[in-house]
């Protein structure tokens, strides 16, 4: 991996107007970058303001001091630059499939003939070349989450932000999903960045891991997987064979545990 | 049917009841009302000047279409009905939308359109019939004013409701606000719009009987007032039962134009 960073989070602090007049002081000065065409993931227990970050790169929460800048810009609100993924489904009901994915290009401007051919290119990449016809509501939920999937990536995003994508999902389909996104990684060469609160998830997909600590949110420790030795290995049973996994697996189990232990 | 031979009650707790048990329930619970309306009227227990025979209903239900054109009065309430449900719409839908999407529009409009909805329409009889004189324009008026703050308020709630996640989606997607609003509020929405008119059509049958009744010399509600002036309860009852059928005709059609509008509500799975 390159120092090439396309994401760069710079004394990021966010705090809540809470009831009474009180802030609530959810994100605490983190700095931290994120390799261009790496897969960053955030980690850490709930409460220790890993979505908040997401959404301010994302663009749809502003930070109270410092600046996430991407590609040397400050974020200032959503662009079609960072696409992002919910863990509550976000089809759009009313249309196919095939229109789904063709959404964020139409209202962009991507001539009709362009649209489709990247769509199907898309829909077929998640898997869903069967379903374009479909709509949303015929389909399982893992087959939802591709529609968003496929949808954010045709709009040609330099950044996939993803909110706990799979925490809806039964945990086969889960771990199906995951395999899925180390190959959309490697075959679209799109940088991501996902929050999870699952371990297995984080070590599986993670280039780099970021664990942020709860209440207020605070960088605890970046991990780089090094039992992987650099590679994206898309096959998960063989990743938790390789060793250095259960290490890194007992490390970041260590880490929850204090911090729970904080909260509780 | 299921192959099951053991023999099922008829009052299963929250089980379905099936196709054949409702059929035998609904014409059952109608057989019981016309018989006992059949054999009151019969056996004179009750007065046949104020409550008259079905078959006599029905006869001159017929009578009235056939005969003297009550199909006149009949369309005059149904365009009166459409075309001011029609203006209300045009002005709610577009402002409810707008008010659920936008706070500062709420703020604008809501402390006005909640005071409204807490006048009762009909108290607007007199001034309207004062302004309007006693064509059609108060009628419509009567029934603008009836349905409009209801709808508003309908549109706004269910608006509000879009949920959050889909907004941020096409933010992200690079939607400009005008884009999110009309490419994904909108038809995110409709169908709950669509239900919330199927309701206030109803109400607005209400307004448009007691306009006619009140104030009018056209339509099905002023038919009957003319009925009683001859002490005619079978042409009164039948403007009820046309009133009624009339409802539900349009209920059915709302209810098969939600169907058509948005096949993709239909779970297939």
């Amino acid at each position: 991996m390159t120092a090439d960073s396309i994401l760069e989070i710079r004394n990021v602090s966010k705090s809540f107007d809470i009831a009474g007049g009180k802030k609530l002081l959810a994100v605490d000065d983190i700095s931290f970058d994120v390799e261009r065409n790496s897969i960053c993931v955030l980690l850490g227990p709930s409460g220790c303001g890993k979505s908040t970050v997401l959404r301010m790169m994302a663009g749809l929460e502003t930070p109270t001091s410092g600046a996430v800048m991407i590609g040397g810009h400050a974020v200032d609100g959503p662009g079609q630059d960072r696409g992002m993924v919910f863990q509550a489904y976000t089809s759009f009901d009313w249309l196919s499939v095939q229109k789904n994915v063709e959404f964020g290009m139409k209202i962009n401007g991507v001539p009709a003939a362009e649209r489709r051919e990247r769509a199907a290119h898309f829909t077929e990449l998640v898997g869903l070349g069967k379903f374009s016809e479909a709509y949303p509501s015929q389909l399982s939920g893992g087959m939802r989450q591709r529609v968003a999937i496929a949808r954010t990536l045709a709009n040609g995003p330099e950044v996939l932000l993803m909110d706990e994508p799979f925490g809806a999902l039964d945990a086969e389909t889960r771990w199906l999903m995951q395999e899925l996104m180390i190959d959309v990684a490697e075959k679209t060469n799109t940088t991501m960045v996902v929050v999870t609160h699952d371990l297995e998830e984080a070590i599986f997909l993670a280039d780099k891991i970021v664990f942020l600590s709860s209440h207020p949110g605070r960088l605890k420790e970046e991990i780089v997987p090094d039992f992987k030795q650099g590679r994206r290995i898309g096959d998960k049973e063989h990743v938790v064979k390789l060793d250095g996994y259960g290490n890194l697996e007992a490390h970041l189990m260590r880490l929850m545990r204090e911090e729970g232990r904080h909260a509780a | 049917m299921s192959s099951d031979t053991r023999s099922k009650p008829f009052f299963r707790l929250r089980q379905p009841a099936g196709r054949k048990q409702r059929l035998f329930s609904a014409l059952g619970i109608w057989a019981i009302f016309f018989g006992v309306w059949v054999f009151a009227s019969s056996t004179g227990m009750v007065n046949e000047l104020l409550v008259p025979a079905p078959q006599k209903v029905f006869a001159s239900t017929y009578d009235l279409f056939a005969a003297r054109g009550f199909a006149g009065d009949v369309l005059i309430s149904i365009s009166r009905v459409l075309g001011a449900f029609a203006m209300a719409c045009l002005v709610a839908v577009p402002l409810g939308v707008m008010m659920g999407s936008f706070p500062a529009v709420e703020a604008i409009f809501a402390p006005f359109v909640s005071a409204w909805r807490y006048l009762p329409a009909p108290s607007f009889i007199p001034i309207l019939l004062m302004w309007f004189g006693t064509g059609e324009a108060p009628k419509l008026a009567l029934l603008f004013i009836g349905v409009i703050f209801f709808l508003i308020t309908l549109v706004m709630d269910h608006t509000k409701n879009v949920r959050e996640e889909l907004v941020e989606t096409a933010l992200t997607l690079g939607a400009r606000r005008s884009t999110v609003v009309m490419k994904v509020i909108f038809p995110a929405v409709l169908p709950d719009i669509v239900i919330a008119m199927r309701q206030m059509l109803a109400m607005a049958w209400t307004y448009l009987v007691i306009a006619e009744i009140v104030a009018s010399t056209t339509g099905i509600g002023a038919m009957m007032m003319r009925a009683r002036r001859f002490l005619k309860t079978d042409e009164i009852l039948s403007g009820i039962i046309v009133i009624g059928a009339l409802g539900l005709l349009f209920d059915l059609a709302f209810a098969a134009l939600h169907r058509w509008m948005f096949p993709y509500l239909r779970k297939t799975r």
